[in-house]
């Protein structure tokens, strides 16, 4: 019988060839997105604004900038086109690091982007990987968010599906509130959108928000919420 | 806002400052500013209720929002226009969740969920 040792070998460079293929692509995008950042951290230094409107062609002042820029963020914008601006200096505001952090990972949840959109990061957002990543698990079953809870891991938190701070105002044991049947393991920026949502108007809830609805109700009713809070956010399956 | 402010509106300005309310809005999540978003959400809701009032019920002039950019807008016009448009808004925020916009996904699917209950009974 011919040895197969051969054929091994080849597919074994084979593999290597591509993983090396893959290696120089994502290569290839980061080096292109690092001179992006540069030349627009330039242009902003400079003054320049895209969006500014030009001369039409034509004209002797063709393509030259007239009148004020729009400057600045715009809600207008269809969030799923537009790439989250990710400045290559870590802010040092908390507040601005975290919207930059939920713009890349809501914006990689929607369009599926992976290597790319990381190699597009600011070296400081790739620090948040872990983060990023858990924000796209898929929905898992009740039991699997339960036991996670005893393990912890990188970009995920313990969340009581009871909402402890306000279950222990309105008189909940911390006993109740610290049962295992009350934790789960989420997705950090998901625990972060949840929170959100309980402080937030709702139709859902007559206008109020979720944390002012329970205010008084019994268990039952507080942990109907919390797991339709999860369901909701795309961490618990339905 | 008090509602004698959008009593006095023409049915175009009382549109284009629900737009600008939900934008506003769309930043004040990102941004964590809960409580300007909540009074954002006062001003929505009574944006509606003053367009309800007027003569042939209005909320229909917010029905070209269906196919704005902004996620935050189609979710809220979606949400007053239930009553007056139920196939159509329910269509928007179905297409929200399968966009997987969030965090506007989590409050359309809410609301999809309690209408299929029959918990939310919009009027």
């Amino acid at each position: 019988m011919a040895s197969i040792a051969p054929e091994i070998e080849r597919l074994r460079a084979l593999r290597a060839i591509r993983v090396t293929l893959l290696e120089l692509k994502w290569l290839r995008a980061a080096t292109r997105f690092e001179i992006a950042v540069r030349r627009h951290a330039l242009a902003l230094k400079a003054g320049f604004n895209a969006d500014q409107p030009r001369v039409p062609k034509g004209s002797p002042e063709g393509g030259q900038w007239t009148g004020e820029g729009s400057g600045g963020g715009d809600p207008q914008r269809n969030p799923k086109n537009d790439p989250p601006e990710s400045p290559d200096n870590r802010p040092s505001n908390s507040r601005t690091r975290t919207t930059i952090l939920k713009e890349v990972a809501r914006r990689i949840l929607r369009t599926g982007e992976d290597v790319a959109a990381m190699a597009r990061m600011g070296i400081w957002l790739r620090t948040y990987s872990a983060e990023i990543q858990t924000y796209n698990d898929p929905p898992k079953s009740l039991e699997d968010l339960q036991r996670a809870a005893s393990t912890p891991a990188p970009g995920y938190d313990i969340h009581h599906i009871v909402e402890q701070t306000q279950a222990e105002r309105d008189g909940f044991t911390r006993e109740a509130i610290d049962s295992p049947d009350n934790l789960v393991q989420v997705p950090r920026l998901k625990h972060q959108e949840i929170n959100g949502w309980y402080q937030t108007k709702n139709a859902e809830f007559g206008w109020q928000t979720p944390r002012d609805y329970l205010n008084g109700r019994n268990w039952e009713v507080r942990r109907a919420v919390g797991l339709e809070a999860l369901r909701i956010h795309g961490v618990l399956a339905p | 806002m008090k509602r004698s402010f959008f009593e006095s509106m023409p049915e175009s300005q009382l549109v284009e400052q629900f737009t600008n309310d939900a934008l506003k809005q769309f930043e004040a999540e990102l941004n964590d500013e809960f409580t300007k978003y909540n009074a954002l959400a006062d001003d929505i809701v009574a944006i509606g209720e003053e367009l309800k009032r007027r003569t042939g019920d209005k909320r229909s002039a917010l029905l070209p929002l269906f196919d704005h950019p902004n996620p935050q807008v189609r979710l809220m016009a979606a949400e007053i226009t239930l009553a007056v448009a139920p196939a159509a808004a329910r269509q928007i925020l179905q297409e929200i969740w399968d966009r997987k916009e969030f965090p506007q996904a989590a409050h359309a699917m809410g609301t999809l969920r309690a209408l299929e209950r029959g918990d939310r009974k919009p009027t």
